[in-house]
């Protein structure tokens, strides 16, 4: 008996509609979204976060499979740390009595805004605003116009007339709170990101303490613009209110493993400038202490994972499923760091103590 | 059957997967010789050692260039022939195809990968429904994993494992009394050879891989001292060099897939034993990156993006 017909591919045809040979030369960096919102969706079902948002971004999200546990880890260890360089902000400017203003730049299809309202900060939020490429934005805005469940977080005064209020054409939202906009961040920020400060209808206050989040996002860009940006950022609020960042994505790609990955994305047609100047964890603060922020400091996820997350987390997900890829585990994630930047007003010196929690003595 | 067997090594080597049947056929000989061997099957230095493949068919082609075809070389393979690459049905099969051909040529141990449980969850399962249509494939060689031995003593003089020992296995005669012929537990002696790492602590420890131990350089020498031996050869961790010497030379890792899961970067190593147990490593690359050894449609490496 012959075998069944051995198919030449044996992968899904998806998997082959790359998207390189496009002419859109950013096509496959907006593609990293769709790695970004399964590895989400994934590490959701498998049980390693909580996020009842996630599938909803993802569309036929029922046939989706998941991801190797090594990816459902890594998504983990990320979204838990900046969970909580994110709650960390809200507390202190719950401490304060003063609202927050949160900036997601390459947003994509993140969730986070959702589970925010949904949680115990809401009432802290005074902006979330969401930037991407407009392909993205109109994408995601189209998401969110179509679902109860997500344009019910919006902000009563403006769901009900979304589309009068969308901003570029049906790409972008624009509510009391949450606000879409189509941008490429590379672009000059005056002109690409004019919207947020506007003096007529500012999305964002320059006195409320900003919270900027790059989830994936400045590897993809040349390091000029992504320090133009936050150099831009840095001087809308100087004197003003804190300014704060959180920075997540890979970093020292010159060992051989870091040369794999780079020519493993190139055939894809990613390219990843970005990563170019910070070739080891010493180096990674430079990005913000050469934009002018005051204070910056760097976490490998390796780290992150053995020293900050508590050993009762780590039992719970030990039970989720079988794990066998250990090196590899530790050498995947000590190639992906999160740096926090932080830009404080004379007088606000408290809000140094920013910081990814320690964890209690004993706790390990 | 001879020449049908050449034949198949043949279509084997140009990664062609058999036919369901001929598969069937492969693994009931297999069997048949398996069932004979011990649970430490004794082999003869010279001898080639091998660690860990995961389905990177093309590479182990590089392995065999470098270290020389069978029979010429004598091979021993530590476990893991399959998951994580994209062929490890034709890894599989060859290797099963060579061990029926030269039974005394080719030693092949049981790595913690060799298991219903973990084949399902890290590919080997999918591969053999998406190839056959059907898990028919996947239960015939999940078959022939039961019968594998759980490891080799060359010379009387080196012992093979795939993972390492067990608080319970003080010696090799309580490893020959193991009943292997079943699925690999989760817990207990015959998961520890399978699952546990050498690590830096003192005695023994918790495994990070929640199967198995870590054991330190002190249950090591006492292991070799009791059996009167000079070396433990392992694999089942990714060694970035291809080996990694532990404990004064007490142990050695051997890894054998390059570039691990497409990924990793890495260069692999098998571990050459010339007839008076002199050890000589040779190292290789993976294969070169053309059509050929990956499918052109195929998932991309993963990261986070
Ligand atoms: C890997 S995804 C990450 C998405 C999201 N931050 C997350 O972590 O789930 C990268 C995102 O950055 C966006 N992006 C990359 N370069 C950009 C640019 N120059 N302007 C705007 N968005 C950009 C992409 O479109 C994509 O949505
Ligand atoms: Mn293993």
């Amino acid at each position: 008996m012959r075998p069944h017909t051995i198919p030449n591919s044996p992968f899904p045809r998806s998997f082959n509609e790359s998207t390189h040979a496009s002419s859109d030369p950013d096509a496959p960096t907006r593609a990293t979204d769709g790695d970004a919102s399964l590895a989400r969706l994934s590490a959701v079902r498998k049980g390693y976060l909580n996020d009842d948002f996630a599938a909803l971004f993802v569309p036929r999200a029922h046939l989706q499979p998941n991801r190797a546990p090594l990816i459902n880890i890594g998504t983990w260890v990320r979204t838990i740390a900046i969970d909580r360089l994110v709650d960390q902000w809200l507390l202190r400017c719950e401490d304060q009595g003063v609202q927050a203003q949160i900036v997601s730049l390459g947003a994509g299809s993140d969730s986070r805004f959702w589970k925010l309202m949904a949680g115990s900060h809401a009432s802290t939020l005074a902006k979330y605003v969401e930037v991407d490429f407009s392909e993205i934005t109109g994408k995601k805005a189209m998401t969110i116009r179509k679902d109860r469940t997500l344009n019910g977080y919006l902000g009563p005064d403006t769901s009900p007339q979304l589309d009068n209020l969308s901003a570029g054409g049906g790409t972008g939202i624009s509510s009391s709170v949450y606000n879409l906009v189509p941008a490429d961040i590379r672009c000059p920020p005056d002109e690409a990101l004019s919207a947020l400060f506007t003096p007529d209808t500012p999305i964002l206050s320059k006195t409320v303490p900003t919270l900027l989040l790059f989830e994936c996002v400045l590897a993809y860009m040349p390091p000029s613009d992504s320090e133009a940006l936050l150099a831009w950022f840095a001087a809308q609020f100087t004197d003003s209110a804190p300014l704060g960042a959180v920075v997540y994505e890979m970093f020292g790609l010159e060992d051989s493993f870091g040369k794999m990955m780079i020519s493993n994305l190139k055939s894809r047609g990613v390219s990843l400038p970005g990563v170019v100047p910070y070739k080891d964890q010493a180096s990674l603060p430079n990005r913000f202490t050469k934009t002018g922020f005051s204070r910056s400091q760097a976490w490998t996820l390796k780290d992150i994972r053995k020293e900050y997350i508590e050993a009762e987390e780590h039992e719970r997900v030990s039970t989720l499923e079988l794990v066998d890829e250990i090196e590899e585990i530790d050498l995947v994630l000590s190639h992906y760091a999160i740096t926090s930047g932080i830009l404080v007003p004379q007088g606000l010196e408290r809000w140094f103590a920013w910081d990814l929690p320690k964890l209690q003595q004993g706790q390990v | 059957m001879g020449s049908d067997l050449d034949r198949q090594i043949e279509m084997l080597k140009a990664c062609k997967p058999l036919p369901e049947a001929d598969v069937k056929t492969l693994c009931m000989k297999a069997r048949e010789i398996l069932i004979e061997e011990g649970n430490v099957q004794c082999i003869d230095a010279p001898v080639t050692i091998c660690g860990d493949i995961h389905g990177q068919f093309w590479d182990m082609l590089e392995l065999f260039k470098t270290a020389g075809d069978c029979p010429q070389t004598s091979y021993l393979f530590m476990g893991d022939f399959v998951d994580r690459g994209y062929f490890s049905v034709e890894t599989f099969l060859l290797l099963l195809a060579m061990k029926v051909r030269w039974p005394d040529r080719v030693c092949l141990i049981r790595g913690n990968h060799e298991s219903r449980q973990i084949t399902q969850v890290y590919g080997f399962y999918d591969e053999c429904t998406r190839k056959y249509g059907s898990p028919t494939v996947w239960r015939y060689c999940t078959d022939v994993f039961d019968y594998l031995s759980l490891g080799a003593i060359i010379d009387g003089r080196v012992f093979c494992v795939h993972g390492g020992l067990s608080p319970a296995l003080p010696s090799l005669d309580m490893i020959r009394g193991l009943e292997r012929r079943v699925e690999v537990p989760h817990e207990g002696p015959m998961c520890d050879l399978l699952w546990s790492d050498p690590d830096e602590i003192n005695g023994w420890g918790l495994s990070p891989r929640g199967a198995g131990f870590l054991f330190g350089a002190e249950p090591t020498k006492a292991f070799l001292h009791n059996n009167s031996l000079d070396l433990i050869s392992r694999a089942h961790q990714l060694a970035m060099e291809g080996y990694k010497l532990m404990f004064e030379r007490m142990i050695v890792t051997v890894w054998s897939a390059p570039n691990y899961c497409y990924r990793c970067g890495n260069v692999a190593a098998v571990l050459e034993l010339d007839e008076h147990l002199g050890q000589e490593y040779k190292v290789f690359e993976h294969a070169p990156m053309d059509v050929r050894s990956i499918p052109a449609r195929r998932p991309p490496a993963e990261y986070f993006l």
